[in-house]
């Protein structure tokens, strides 16, 4: 049941990824908007993934599970903006 | 709540990929069912994690009650096992310790005490005595209509040669007051 828990998250953060890639598609100014939203993210990512046994011991969990964390939000942002730019 | 949450998954993965690969971006009202769909698609999965998250919190409270119980029990019985193996070593204490004149009062004590356990064994025991009594009447009788004497009943069937012959006699007299009237 855990399982089912975690894969529904990550397909709505795929969905929500989706989301935002039709939010940009909506305008030019909506794009670069997203852009920035997706450049600081990617920023925050790379922190966190190079910081992560600061991070882990900020958010109480342990490396493992943050480096998971990341990992499943890259993967997210990836597979969501691939199909929405794919279709 | 199972059934409800793979209802939600499967909706969430459904409105997440069908309209993005069956409709045309260019077409305005498609792109606003696009979006609509995302949207319900993020719902419907996040509506489904949270389902599962419950479930798996509610079994993993089950599984706790289940260790709980079985703890319980186990606890139980060796409590029990304890107090009785404690309470049948100051029994016989008791009466080690005591004079000869008490044994006997504290034997009676002790039996009232336990009076229902012994009363259970007893009415086992007797039972058991009589169907074993009969079954040794029925041998007896059966050697009797064959003829044989009555030494030859004594020493054959109730197995008192010898010394034990006298008490063998008795106990077939016994046998015949105890089953011979009916």
């Amino acid at each position: 049941m855990r399982a089912a828990s975690l894969a529904n998250y990550f397909i709505a953060g795929c969905a929500a990824s989706s989301l935002l890639g039709w939010v940009a598609s909506l305008h030019p100014m909506s794009q670069k908007a997203i852009a920035f939203l997706a450049a600081g993210s990617f920023i925050l990512w790379g922190l966190c993934w190079l910081l992560d046994f600061s991070v882990s011991g900020w958010l109480k969990i342990s490396v493992q599970n943050l480096q998971a964390l990341l990992l499943a939000i890259l993967a997210m942002a990836l597979i969501g903006g691939g199909i929405f730019l794919c279709s | 709540m199972l059934l409800k949450m793979w209802i939600l998954s499967g909706t969430a993965i459904a409105l997440w990929l069908t309209p993005l690969t069956a409709l045309d971006k260019k077409v305005s009202w498609h792109k606003a069912i696009q979006g609509l769909s995302l949207c319900g698609a993020v719902a419907c999965a996040v509506g489904a994690g949270d389902i599962a998250r419950k479930l798996a919190e509610e079994n993993e409270i089950e599984e706790w009650k289940t260790r709980a119980i079985k703890a319980d029990v186990a606890d139980e019985i060796a409590v029990s096992a304890y107090v009785s193996q404690q309470s049948r070593q100051q029994e016989a204490e008791t009466l080690l310790a005591s004079p000869g004149e008490d044994v006997e009062e504290a034997r009676k004590a002790l039996e009232a005490i336990y009076s229902n356990d012994l009363q259970e064994a007893a009415t086992t025991t007797a039972s058991e005595n009589d169907a074993s009594d009969l079954q040794l009447w029925w041998k007896v009788s059966a050697a009797e209509v064959e003829g044989k004497t009555l030494t030859w009943i004594v020493e054959n069937i109730l197995n008192m040669k010898g010394r034990k012959f006298t008490e063998g006699k008795a106990r077939l007299i016994e046998l015949k007051k105890k089953f011979g009237e009916d």
